[in-house]
Formats: structure tokens, C-alpha cells, sequence
């Protein structure tokens, strides 16, 4: 049987709320991915709409390393990042319209194939909106 | 077994089912196509317009000729006929005379009208011996047969080109795109859209660097206050919505009349045509709703004066206290005269073919109410009030889809008069003031 494979990102203070300005460290891995089948690693720090709404998205930071031939990437390898998180937008659950701050990994596999992970963090502490 | 991509796909918003390889490969496809046709148009037309004419300038040989006969050569068409000027000219290359062909240009254009050729045509006089007036023409080296006597061609006919040029851009355009995005994650392309808006060098202000997705709110600080800082600006005047109502009731109720006309004739001469008297029934309704709906702006308009609201500072921070300068005009009755501090969720998404926008109120704080009161011509109510944005209130937010909006809203409920409401947009800016 084989294990389906599993993106690991760790944010340090665990991913509690974080308030602008600060630096948002972390690492992230695959778990049960040989070397040879990752043709790309992309992770990026941002934010993203969901809600009644079409989706807006913009990126804070991002970082891509690609598998080069006979340096293939090894996605166990615990990955640092870190960036320095910008004053705004807050992270917000309201009715219609919420913004949801996250670190997202995109593994890119052979034959067009897609892993993706995320870790959804707080920027700033805003209570949420009720109905 | 799953299939490897959906040909048919079901689109529910921008969220789709299917195969978006294929979707890219069809979008690739559909911008090489005009390319190709924009290409193909444009090589045509090269061929047709610009080497005629640029070996008329430029290898065309000039000499003299004799205007021999004149005439005016009638095309009939469907739209009514066209004219072309023609003459028959006599001129010698190297020893040889020609003398039987007509000419005049060399794409052989026509006229709307005869009289514009016969125009033409007046300014060539006929071979006279005795004067000798001779007139200039230019002859095609390799084909000496080939001459003209205009080598200006009408400038309108460039026009054409913009038609493949569109063809071109889009297509070139649209594959660019699609190849810059080809394989890339929405993060990918999320990034490269910031650092395009960064290149621009008028695309970003320093606010916005400081406070991503937070809107700048430059025109609500643009026009100075009488008593405060800034005059916040309406956003939506009523002026505008009262030419909206006008134009729209002028333009409904003008067709509809013309149809009324006819069906009323009918009815008069003893031939009514009943299918058109109950068609026009709801357009009258409609007719008749535009008409109160413009009468109703008219009053709101010119019945309730305006409303001034001013503030001491702009942006707003959270958990920070304003001054507030309200003053209505008018003559009024008030039942009831209401100014609120309030929040908007908005939000816009695509159903089907059609985009909407659906919004949300999230908070809302009265900050002055006042019942029973009468407002006389020339001594506006006048009240300075004190506002304080919430501490954990979200701040203003906008995106392409989505927003948060802060607004001052004043609603007035008056006697025997429709309901009004006014909103001033403010922008609340997370974080501190610096100082």
C-alpha cells in the first residue's frame, strides 16, 4: 500500500496571531516523495479572499526552487523561510467578505501533477463579525 | 474511470470543472487564430494598397499627355450607383504613342455622386493645339500601358488597416498573456502582477506600499472644510442620478409615444390593431414608473437642500476620536434626521454570464438623531458631533472582487416626501498615526 504524500509546514509560536511588521519564520517538507518525481517547490506567504465573492488573491512573499538535472530538489529536507509580514490586510471573518492569510506550498510532479499545502495564520487579532 | 480532461464544463462562478490544461490550450489557440488572420489581412492588404502605391511614388515615370476625351463611368449598385471619373490620354514612351486606354487613378476609386466627378473631371482640359496644355501623367516602366494622371489616393482608405492592426494586437496580445502565464501557479501570477504594478511608475503610491489593499482615499481629501479640516464628498450625487432618471424617461417614453401614436391612429380610423394596444400596456407602465421615479429625484433634489459633512482629519485610525461638522440645507419637515457611522461588506462575483455585486451591512453606530424638527430656507441645521472608529473594527479593504467599505450615512425620513439617504465614503486605515 503505498502512503499519499503530505506537505509539513511548521510556523513558529505555532501559528498564533501575528501582528504587522512582524517576521514570520517557519519551514516546511514533503513527507513520502521520492527526489526524482519533484520537478518544482513553489511556497508563498499571502493572503486570499473566500466568501460570497470571486476570489482575490496577492502574494507577500514567494520563493520557487526548481529540480536541475543531476541535482534533484529533495522535498524532505526541511525548507526555512521567513518574511517580514506587511500592515495590512488584517486577517477578517466577516459575513460576505473574509481574508485569510496563509503560507501555501505548491509541490509541481511529473506528468503536470500538483501537491499543494497550506497553513492558515492570523495577521492582527479582529473579532469576527457576527450575523 | 475517470476521463483525462472534461471536454463539457460546468462554470459556476470562477470556479470551473474541466480539463484547465485544455481550457489553456483553447485559449492559445483562439489568440494564434486572430493573429493569423490579423496577419494574413494585414499581408493582403500590403500587397493591394501600399506596393501599388508606393511604386506609383517611386518608380512610376513622370511625363506629359493630351487629355483626348472625357468621360463619367456610372457602377449601379443596390445603395444607389457610384461614379468614376475616366479620361482617355495620348502620351509617348520612348517612340511609341498610347492613346487608347482610359485612366484617371490607379485603384480606380469611385464617387457618391456625378457631380463630384464631373468635378474631377473639369480640372483636365481637353487637347487644344493651339494652347498646347498638356497635362502631367506617370507611366509604369514595365508595363508602359499602365498610367495614371492623380497619384493622390483618398486618405480614408487607410483605414482599413486598422482593421487587421486590431486583429494583430489582440491576438498578440492575448497570446503573449497566455504564454507569460503558461504552467504558472495563481501565486506565480499573482506575483508578477504586483511587480508589474510596481514597474509602473504611477501605478503605486507610498500608502499603498505601507497599506496593501487598503484604498488611498486622495478625492475624499481634496476640497477643504468651512469648519473642519476636510468636506468629505457624496458618493453618489444626486445631480447624476437625476439626469439618469431624465434621459432614460425621455428616450423610454419618446419610443413608446411614437407606437402610442399608431395604435391610437387605429383605433380612430376604425382599424384597431389590438395585438399592438395590449403589447403596449407594461411599455406604458414602465413609462409611467420612470416618469414618477424622475418626478420623485426632481424632489429630492431640489426639495431637500444640501447636505455638508465635514472632519477634522482623513484617513481615519481605529479607536481614534474625530470632529464631525454636519449642516443640511433645504426646507424641510424632518420626521426623522438620522447620521450613522457604518461598515459595508461588498462583494462581486460572476452567476452564469452575468456579474453581481452583493453588499452587506457589518456595523453601524448613530451618531446623531433628531425627531420632529423643521428646517427654514437659508438656516441650514447645523450640529458638530464627535466620532470614534471602534478598536477592533477590520479596516477599509479593497480588492477586485471584493471590499470593505466605511461610510458617514445620513437618512432623512420627511413628512408626506420620500424617504432620502446620502453617503460620505472615509477610509479607516489599520494602525497607528505617525506622528
Amino acid at each position: 500500500m503505498s502512503v499519499e504524500p503530505t506537505v509539513v509546514i511548521i510556523i513558529d509560536a505555532n501559528g498564533l496571531g501575528h501582528q504587522p511588521g512582524e517576521t514570520l519564520t517557519g519551514e516546511y517538507w514533503v513527507n513520502g516523495l521520492h527526489s526524482g518525481r519533484v520537478q518544482a517547490i513553489e511556497a508563498s506567504v499571502l493572503w486570499h479572499t473566500e466568501g460570497k465573492g470571486d476570489e482575490d488573491l496577492a502574494v507577500c512573499a514567494f520563493w520557487r526552487r526548481e529540480s536541475e538535472r543531476g541535482q534533484p530538489l529533495d522535498p524532505s529536507r526541511p525548507e526555512p523561510f521567513s518574511v517580514t509580514l506587511p500592515n495590512s490586510p488584517l486577517s477578517y471573518d466577516g459575513q460576505i467578505v473574509k481574508v485569510r492569510w496563509c503560507v501555501r506550498v505548491r509541490v509541481f510532479l511529473n506528468r503536470r501533477r500538483e501537491l499543494v499545502g497550506e497553513k492558515v495564520f492570523q495577521l492582527g487579532h479582529l473579532p469576527r463579525v457576527r450575523e | 474511470m475517470a476521463r483525462a480532461f472534461r471536454y463539457y464544463e460546468k462554470k459556476r462562478g470562477n470556479r470551473r470543472t474541466g480539463s484547465p490544461a485544455l481550457a489553456k490550450y483553447g485559449e492559445a489557440a483562439f489568440f494564434a487564430v486572430l493573429l493569423l488572420l490579423g496577419g494574413g489581412g494585414l499581408a493582403l492588404l500590403f500587397d493591394a494598397l501600399v506596393v501599388p502605391q508606393w511604386r506609383l511614388n517611386h518608380e512610376f515615370v513622370a511625363t506629359t499627355c493630351k487629355v483626348i476625351e472625357k468621360r463619367v463611368v456610372e457602377e449601379p449598385a443596390a445603395d444607389g450607383p457610384s461614379f468614376r471619373p475616366e479620361m482617355r490620354i495620348a502620351y509617348e514612351v520612348e517612340g511609341q504613342l498610347y492613346s487608347d486606354d482610359w485612366h484617371y487613378d490607379l485603384r480606380k476609386e469611385y464617387r457618391g455622386s456625378r457631380e463630384s466627378a464631373e468635378a474631377i473631371l473639369a480640372q483636365f482640359p481637353i487637347w487644344d493645339a493651339a494652347k498646347k496644355n498638356t497635362v502631367p501623367c506617370w507611366y509604369d516602366p514595365l508595363d508602359p500601358k499602365t498610367a495614371v494622371v492623380m497619384r493622390q489616393s483618398n486618405w480614408w482608405v487607410w483605414l482599413i488597416f486598422t482593421v487587421p492592426g486590431s486583429f494583430i494586437i489582440i491576438g498578440a496580445g492575448g497570446l503573449v498573456y497566455t504564454i507569460l502565464n503558461w504552467g504558472k501557479s495563481a501565486e506565480r501570477r499573482a506575483l508578477l502582477s504586483r511587480r508589474s504594478q510596481e514597474r509602473d511608475l504611477f501605478g503605486r503610491s507610498q500608502e499603498q506600499d505601507e497599506y496593501p489593499a487598503v484604498p488611498r482615499g486622495v478625492d475624499l481629501t481634496n476640497s477643504p472644510g468651512t469648519r473642519l479640516r476636510y468636506r468629505l464628498p457624496m458618493s453618489n450625487s444626486p445631480g447624476w442620478a437625476l439626469v439618469g432618471a431624465l434621459v432614460f424617461c425621455l428616450i423610454w417614453n419618446g419610443i413608446v409615444a411614437a407606437f402610442v401614436v399608431v395604435a391610437v391612429r387605429g383605433h380612430r380610423d376604425g382599424q384597431p390593431d389590438w395585438f399592438l394596444t395590449v403589447l403596449l400596456v407594461p411599455f406604458l407602465m414602465i413609462g409611467l414608473g420612470a416618469i414618477f421615479f424622475f418626478l420623485r429625484q426632481l424632489l429630492l433634489t431640489t426639495g431637500v437642500g444640501p447636505t455638508l459633512v465635514e472632519i477634522s482629519d482623513h484617513p481615519l485610525r481605529r479607536g481614534e476620536g474625530y470632529q464631525i461638522f454636519l449642516s443640511q440645507a433645504g426646507m424641510l419637515a424632518v420626521n426623522c434626521l438620522r447620521l450613522s457611522l457604518t461598515c459595508e461588506e461588498s462583494a462581486t462575483y460572476c452567476q452564469g454570464t452575468n456579474t453581481r455585486t452583493e453588499t452587506r451591512e457589518v456595523y453601524r453606530k448613530t451618531l446623531f438623531e433628531r425627531k420632529e424638527i423643521k428646517i427654514e430656507p437659508g438656516i441650514p441645521l447645523e450640529v458638530d458631533l464627535s466620532l470614534c472608529v471602534p478598536e477592533g473594527a477590520m479596516h477599509s479593504f479593497a480588492a477586485e472582487h471584493n471590499e470593505i467599505n466605511w461610510m458617514l450615512v445620513i437618512e432623512g425620513e420627511l413628512a408626506n416626501w420620500p424617504r432620502y439617504r446620502r453617503a460620505f465614503p472615509v477610509v479607516v486605515c489599520p494602525g497607528e498615526r505617525q506622528s
